[in-house]
């Protein structure tokens, strides 16, 4: 969670200094991310949205290639068949069809049909998300969703997006589901480990909806402040799951300074590293 | 007027999936009614039975989530081929097909080449209702990453499908519908295409040059040969449109002097005009005159009892060929 802060603040600051040209920063869904991605382990194969920079750092993509395709050099900067994390994908829920796609396709071969698609809030009202929830549904295809609910689709609140929660809408297509806060990365991982389960042992679809907090803009172009009150955004930034957490574990005392200080390392080298490469 | 027996274009199909299905274990296919039913032209009947519900998959009605599953079968290595059920009916899986199936090689790095198959039956002529007529063929033409075929024959229809499962990026086939179930056509020279993706002369002549493609090619013959022996047609079936496959065309008009487009989809920013702009720019010398279009109006297929009006009759191709060439 700390590197993928580190990865994703000097990606902001790159962007500021014009060496990429956009960023959608994941801040306050690090939890939500590192704890879903945990859960679920290594072999199933995950369709992302474009948000999910922890899963990706956590599968393995550089921090350089995360940010490739932000600064115009390429649509993917990593190895989606090795690292089993596939392209990020810009149109907002078609990846969600391509998830159950690919699970069908995997069963009929054979081969590991587990697929881990992530979506958020905005996308959801998308009819291809609903599609997909349908086909996996009726194909029993082992895909669990993972929706990340940062409570806005740009400036459109989630009360306004939608009258059901996204657990509540999956179980209406057959899906089961959960929905579990986004602050603690235990609890998150706790709630995936168990829908992991479930897609394992009954090859069948399984929904988690994660509320989380939005600290910065949907994007770097996003100007937040024009549309949300700055009490909202204070309390994302309180609510920020990064600090919460390494002070629980440092009050826990499960980590210590020196623990801090190896990591604070690891983050300015991967730092120092991108600002090498793009600045 | 010359007509010969044909094999019928929805046996041919049928054949050829058939063997497609038998000698690739990646090949499936998805669509809606094609397992139980054979699809509502029944181009798919029997399959189901022969090679199982898994490979020959009666899909959901939703056709993005048709194109959308199939785009991420091609990402586990399986070759899908989509029927939708009718040309109109296409548009709910325009932004799979767009957004998704055309970019994914490119997005991918080249570490996926999606070989997907979408097949959609096509044009007038049959008294459909409502968006059961359509030519939207222009629509995808104009798509980098999208291969688009209007074959006219279970020949063509056969030698495109075999090429399209290999191709590794999206193919759009187009099928006529009028032309199914129909036993005879006009005679058509045996010339072979020089490649899959080539052109066809279909009827060699010296006086003007017909570009033409899918179901209208056969009234294109039906007036070439009725013209004849006063007028000398030559007649190119495209059989792509895109990519185009120019270099027929041109060496075509280098020798007649005269080019006349025709196709059943409107003209406004349609094939003809990607055609006569090309002609303009590479072979303008050789032409005796201005190059031509005959096809609709712009504006929606009519209902049933109109359609005669709005299709591209014998007798109007034969009068264009007599005022271009007089």
């Amino acid at each position: 969670m700390l590197v993928a802060r580190g990865v994703d603040e000097e990606a902001r600051q790159l962007q500021k200094q014009g060496a990429l040209d956009l960023w959608l920063s994941c801040q306050g869904q690090e939890a939500a991310q590192v704890g879903s991605a945990l859960a679920v382990g290594a072999e199933p194969t995950v369709f992302p949205a474009y948000r999910e920079h922890a899963v990706a750092l956590l599968r393995g993509v550089a921090p350089e290639e995360l940010v490739a395709q932000w600064a115009g050099r390429t649509f993917c900067g990593w190895d989606p068949r090795r690292l089993r994390f596939f392209p990020y994908t810009l149109v907002l829920a078609a990846q969600t069809l391509h998830g159950v796609g690919y699970s069908i396709g995997q069963r009929l071969q054979g081969l590991e049909d587990f697929v881990v698609v992530y979506i958020g809030d905005g996308a959801t009202s998308e009819g291809d998300m609903s599609e997909a929830m349908n086909l996996a549904a009726v194909e029993s295809a082992s895909v669990l969703f993972v929706c990340q609910n940062n409570g806005w689709a740009i400036s459109k609140p989630a009360e306004e997006q939608m009258r059901t929660s996204l657990a509540e809408r999956a179980r209406g297509f057959g899906i089961e589901s959960a929905r579990v806060p986004g602050q603690d990365p235990e609890a998150v991982f706790a709630a995936c480990s168990k829908a992991a389960a479930h897609v394992r042992e009954q090859r069948a679809p399984y929904l988690v909806e994660i509320p989380v907090a939005r600290i910065h803009g949907h994007s770097t172009s996003d100007a937040q402040e024009v549309y949300r009150s700055r009490e909202d955004i204070a309390q994302a930034k309180a609510a920020d799951p990064v600090s919460a957490y390494a002070a629980r574990l440092s009050g826990l005392g499960l980590v210590d300074s020196a623990w801090f200080d190896a990591v604070d390392a690891e983050v300015r080298e991967l730092r120092e590293r991108l600002m090498k490469e793009y600045a | 007027m010359s007509t010969v027996p044909t094999a019928r274009l929805a046996e041919s199909i049928n054949a050829t999936l058939a063997d497609l299905l038998e000698q690739d274990p990646r090949v499936l296919l998805l669509g809606e009614d094609i397992g139980r039913l054979g699809g509502v032209f029944r181009v798919t009947r029997g399959l189901r039975e022969r090679f199982g519900a898994d490979r020959v998959r009666d899909a959901l009605l939703a056709e993005a989530t048709i194109v959308g599953q199939a785009v991420g079968m091609t990402m586990s290595g399986l070759v899908p081929v989509c029927e939708i059920q009718f040309d109109g009916f296409t548009y709910p899986a325009v932004n799979q097909l767009v957004t998704q199936a055309a970019r994914i090689g490119d997005r991918w790095n080249g570490q996926v080449s999606p070989s997907l198959v979408v097949r959609i039956p096509t044009a007038g002529g049959v008294r459909g209702v409502e968006h059961h007529s359509e030519s939207n063929e222009a629509l995808f033409a104009r798509v980098p990453g999208i291969s688009v075929a209007c074959p006219s024959t279970g020949e063509d229809a056969d030698q495109i499908l075999r090429y399209a499962v290999t191709l590794g990026s999206p193919v759009v086939m187009y099928e006529p519908i009028r032309l199914y179930w129909r036993r005879s056509t006009p005679a058509r020279d045996a010339e072979p295409a020089r490649s899959p993706t080539a052109a066809r002369v279909v009827r060699r002549g010296t006086d003007l040059t017909i570009a033409t493609y899918g179901a209208i090619t056969n009234e294109v013959l039906e007036a070439a040969h009725a013209l004849s022996p006063e007028v000398d047609v030559e007649v190119v079936d495209l059989r792509w449109v895109a990519p185009l496959d120019m270099a027929t065309v041109l060496e075509s008009v280098s020798r007649t002097g005269r080019l006349l487009v025709v196709h059943e989809g409107s003209k406004d920013v349609g094939i003809g005009a990607e055609i006569a702009a090309s002609v303009a720019e590479h072979g303008f010398g050789a032409l005796r005159g201005p190059v031509r279009r005959l096809a609709p109006d712009r504006r929606a297929y009519p209902p049933a009892d109109f359609e005669k009006d709005y299709l591209i009759s014998v007798q109007e191709i034969k009068d264009e060929v007599l005022v271009m060439t007089k």
